[in-house]
């Protein structure tokens, strides 16, 4: 996020993308719904009627796919009403006559037709947007889980650009990062391809500096990506793998492949607080404690490096997974794997890390964390980012098209399909959560969110068992009658290893971010009779 | 309801005084933590804690009495079968500076825990507990237990009741535990002067004034009694309601709770009692999947009727005591307060 | 009964929650008033953070594949087994042949560490975890 959490609540204008705000980032939720209470306009682009759908002032239920087109036409409106910062767009961005040239040649009636939304509804949208200086976009998933996911994001960062709605207090684009802390995974370069603090694995001085604390080569071929190492099938390069607390084999696209690629390597250790599908697969099982049970940082959504404190000893036999990561380097001989503290750890990632310069436990213990970028012991942190310039000088527009996505309905396939997190009660693939009594019993099992329309249609009835079919696979799955999905789409979650919905999703994705396509894909269903 | 004791206790006596106290038994007061948050804490050492008597506690003392989660029994099963054993006893236990909403919550839910039969697990704790309270000369952001006659001052219910009279506390023992302490260490107070009798009163009338916000509680639960609320009105709080069970937890009277059985290993389980709340959809559901209530357009509706509604009928008072945190927790922006307003104005309309 | 301040384990909103605890066990989860983000407000999960924690499913003890089964072993075995044959496979097939997935679960630090042991240790950057999914 360029902003900070608590600040939103005081902007005008909410514009949320791609984002079930309600069920997967509460917080942020509470502060739009505070800011729409005390008279701020709510604007939700999402093809699903979600919960904050239902609040906004305007809903843009777009044909899933099609963002791109929706937000180059409220640019063009924007544009043609004479509500575009000028000022802003000549002082701190470059590339705006391409853009410009480009939407002057869109046609207007062929987007509505694409998007499926009135021309009037897009045009009151993107007024709203722009008259205010105070606009502020929140988007998640739904804009980067598409082939076109890179553009997508592009196209978000025109429209707040063209208005001057960034670098500022209650103005600006915040993604919202759905796991508690994929933020400092990030940020400590778990990824393939930089050093902690988004430094450039080619940079020599970088790697000097490296080489000279970890006493080391860095490797300089770069990396493979998550899924290009857990979907290389049966003869890939990868031949042994760790796997540190995540569940491919739920949570990827394309699952079958997934669990073809692990169950064929040479050997696979994973560290889990339970016996997960991943697991399960492997050669070596350790028993990691749960966050309840070490200390540490995590860095959420607005940037902001947090402790968490060690509340019980681990249980049973149980180690952090710090302490199992440094035993492996001990054994492994890797030099620089005898911190006594997380504290001693959090020192030498300071030390390598100029965004995390200042983070120091004693810091962090008094002032609620601390927001990077904080350079130094006495800096205060950064509430929001892109102050004075951006990170990569001045804001450049791109010229971003709409493109259909990888796969289309047609006569086989008639259906289209969402994934995503489907309830307040469940998290991602459910390991936590379908460990705690309450949430279970809130949530028992996956449902497939049909229309009414469909319904019909189908001669299905409330809770009627479906199988689900696409090119790749098929589950079967109860359905839930609702309003939330228009007529043609349905959705379910992935929380369910019952309903491992991900064996149907494509694994297409975006060349550049590689992230896959789940949000949509064509499927059928039938109803399935019992014998 | 004539205390059996009133007493001064100047303020620089308070501190001694606790130190007493903890000597006996365990001593549970609101304490302002170094992350500037005011809870209910057992304390170990009073000098390294600062006891907050300015800010409401986040908490009221249900974690306590009825905490989140408890160990009902543990069992053991071997080739004898299943054996159960009851947790340790409890000790005895002062807590202090409960604000009077808290208490009049506490005694509504000694009497859900009385019938039809003593919840013993609730009362080997009660048993042991004697409540201090602290009359409020300020209300918090968010409360108005003078629209449900569970405050500012209390008549009746408590052990001890401290009122902040300036340079003193006055100080009434409702109960011969009360009475009993005060006689114990008498030599920590003065006797009651007419001046802070009067003071006393005077300070009542002014907060009273204070506390005053026009919520006609009362007047809305009689109207509940007679009238339907609109449908309308259900499903709207309920668009607002997003499922996170916060209000039945921090509320000081909700007693609803689930009990599970949940295993260790193979041959040893914990049987636990948890915090339950009925704005859940799985707290109505049956076996077979059906649901009474649909939580989509009702959520709120059971909780606000009982409140208001069901425990006014059988008590003649309502259940909520005014406490104001579950406005305080509300995700959604669900206020009961606006809720009585409006239950009143449509009265008018 | 004690009230240990940590940041809730599910979503990137990070939320300051007191974790109760009752002789080493968690026993509940409440909000923080002061804290930022949580201002007094917790979610369904948030509510419920503690309960995931003492889950009978949890795994207590390291485990060995033994003749298709996993079986429990010591710790010292397990990691030893680890070590020798990521070392094995980076002998036969160079270290471009292991991979590793970090956890956005994870603190910075155990992050930090496993990146640091597939880069320095191992010698491949093949790291990467869920961010995208």
């Amino acid at each position: 996020m360029t902003n900070s959490i608590g600040e939103l609540q005081d902007a005008d204008v909410f514009l949320v993308t791609g984002s079930n705000t309600t069920e997967t980032h509460p917080q942020i939720a509470r502060n739009i719904l505070q800011g729409v209470d005390q008279g701020a306009q709510l604007i939700v682009i999402d093809p699903r009627k979600t919960d904050l759908a239902k609040q906004a002032h305007i809903h843009l239920a777009l044909r899933p796919g099609t963002d791109i087109a929706l937000i180059n036409a409220m640019m063009r409106i924007i544009i043609d009403e004479n509500l575009a910062d000028e000022l802003f767009i000549s002082m701190r961005t470059e590339n705006y006559e391409a853009l410009r040239d480009f939407l002057f040649r869109l046609d207007l009636d062929e987007i509505a037709a694409i998007t499926g939304i009135e021309l009037k509804t897009i045009r009151d949208a993107a007024c709203i947007y722009a008259r205010s200086s105070k606009s502020v976009i929140c988007y998640c998933l739904g804009v980067t889980q598409h082939c076109c996911g890179t553009d997508n994001v592009q196209t978000v960062a025109n429209l707040a650009m063209l208005t001057g709605n960034v670098e500022k207090e209650h103005g600006g684009v915040d993604p919202l990062r759905g796991q508690n802390n994929v933020q400092g995974a990030c940020d400590m370069a778990a990824l393939p391809a930089v050093l902690p603090g988004y430094q450039a694995i080619t940079n020599l001085d970088t790697c000097t500096r490296f080489r000279e604390v970890w006493k080391r080569e860095i490797p300089q071929n770069p990396g493979l990506s998550l899924t290009e190492m857990t979907h290389a099938g049966a003869d890939g390069n990868i031949r042994a793998m760790f796997i540190m607390g995540e569940n491919p084999v739920l949570s990827d696209p394309h699952l079958k492949q997934v669990e073809k690629t692990l169950t064929n390597l040479d050997f696979l250790a994973v560290s889990d607080i339970f016996l997960t599908e991943t697991a399960s697969l492997a050669h070596v099982v350790f028993p990691a404690a749960s966050f309840a049970e070490k200390n540490g940082t995590i860095t959420n959504s607005e940037r902001r490096v947090q402790l968490c404190q060690q509340a019980i000893n681990p249980i049973g036999n149980c180690r952090p997974d710090g302490e199992i990561i440094m035993e492996l380097g001990r054994r492994l001989g890797c030099p620089g794997m005898d911190f006594q503290s997380q504290a001693e750890v959090m020192e030498e990632i300071s030390l390598l890390t100029p965004i995390y310069g200042g983070m120091h436990y004693d810091r962090l213990q008094e002032n609620w964390g601390l927001q990077w970028p904080c350079w130094n012991r006495d800096h205060p942190g950064t509430k929001f980012l892109h102050k004075y310039y951006f990170s990569r000088g001045k804001g450049q527009f791109t010229v971003t098209r709409h493109q259909e996505p990888a796969e289309r309905t047609e006569k086989h396939y008639p259906f289209t399909l969402l994934t995503g997190r489907g309830s307040y009660h469940h998290y991602h693939t459910a390991t936590m959560t379908r460990n705690s009594t309450r949430l279970v019993r809130e949530y028992p099992e996956a449902l497939l969110e049909i229309s009414k329309e469909d319904c019909t249609k189908l001669h299905l009835a409330d809770g009627d068992l479906v199988e689900l079919n696409s090119r790749r696979g098929k589950v079967r799955v109860k359905t839930q009658i609702t309003d939330r999905v228009q007529p043609g789409t349905v959705f379910t979650s992935f929380h369910f290893w019952e309903v491992p919905i991900n064996q149907l999703t494509v694994d297409a994705m975006d060349p550049r971010s590689k992230c896959p396509e789940f949000k949509v894909c064509a499927v059928d269903l039938k109803k399935v009779c019992h014998d | 309801m004539i205390d059996l004791r009133e007493l001064i206790l100047p303020k620089d006596q308070l501190l001694p005084f606790l130190r007493k106290l903890k000597k006996e038994s365990r001593l549970i007061a609101p304490v302002q933590n170094n992350y500037g948050d005011t809870l209910f804490t057992e304390i170990d050492d009073l000098d390294a804690v600062k006891i907050d008597l300015c800010h409401q506690p986040q908490a009221s003392l249900k974690p306590f009495l009825l905490p989140q989660q408890e160990i009902l029994a543990s069992y053991r099963s071997d080739n004898k079968g299943y054996r159960f054993y009851e947790p340790e006893e409890e000790e005895d236990t002062i807590y202090f500076g409960v604000r009077s909403c808290d208490l009049t919550a506490v005694l509504y839910t000694d009497l859900v825990f009385s019938q039809p039969v003593k919840d013993s697990s609730y009362y080997k704790r009660r048993n042991q507990s004697t409540i201090i309270t602290i009359g409020c000369n300020q209300p918090f952001s968010n409360c108005f237990c003078e629209a449900t006659e569970s405050g500012p001052y209390l008549e009746y219910g408590y052990d001890l009741q401290l009122i902040d009279i300036g340079e003193a506390y006055f100080v009434s023992a409702g109960r011969s535990k009360g009475a009993d302490i005060l006689d114990k260490w008498s030599y920590f107070f003065r006797s009651v002067e007419k001046e802070d009798r009067e003071k006393r009163y005077q300070l009542l009338l002014e907060v009273r004034g204070k506390f005053n916000k026009n919520i006609q509680v009362s007047h809305a639960c009689r109207l509940l009694q007679e009238h339907e609320v609109e449908e309308q009105i259900w499903q709207q709080l309920s668009s607002r309601c997003y499922d996170c069970g916060g209000c039945a937890y921090v509320c000081p009277t909700c007693t609803c709770f689930s009990v599970d059985d949940t295993p260790i290993d193979s041959n040893k389980g914990l049987r636990l009692r948890s915090w339950d709340a009925c704005t859940s959809a799985g707290f109505t559901r049956m076996t077979g999947g059906h649901n009474p209530v649909d939580r989509r357009q009702h959520a709120l509706k059971r909780r606000f009727l009982h409140k208001l509604k069901f425990d006014f009928a059988e008590h003649g008072k309502p259940s909520c005591t005014g406490c104001g945190r579950c406005i305080d927790i509300c995700f959604g922006g669900v206020d009961i307060t606006s809720f009585i307003r409006l239950l009143v104005k449509g009265e008018r309309a | 009964m004690q009230d240990v301040m940590t940041i809730c384990n599910y979503c990137g909103c990070g939320c300051g929650v007191y974790l109760r605890v009752n002789q080493n066990r968690v026993v509940g989860s409440y909000p923080s008033k002061n804290h930022p983000i949580t201002q007094g407000n917790l979610c369904s999960k948030g509510w419920h953070l503690h309960e995931f924690i003492h889950s009978h499913n949890r795994l207590t003890e390291p485990l060995l594949r033994k003749n298709g089964q996993l079986q429990e072993v010591s710790w010292d075995e397990a990691l030893d087994f680890t070590a020798s044959s990521l070392q094995q496979t980076k002998q036969d097939h160079g270290a471009d042949a292991i991979g590793v997935l970090a956890s956005a679960k994870c603190s910075n630090e155990e992050n930090y560490l496993l990146q640091k042991l597939t880069r320095a240790g191992l010698g491949t950057n093949n790291i990467d975890h869920c961010a995208r999914l």
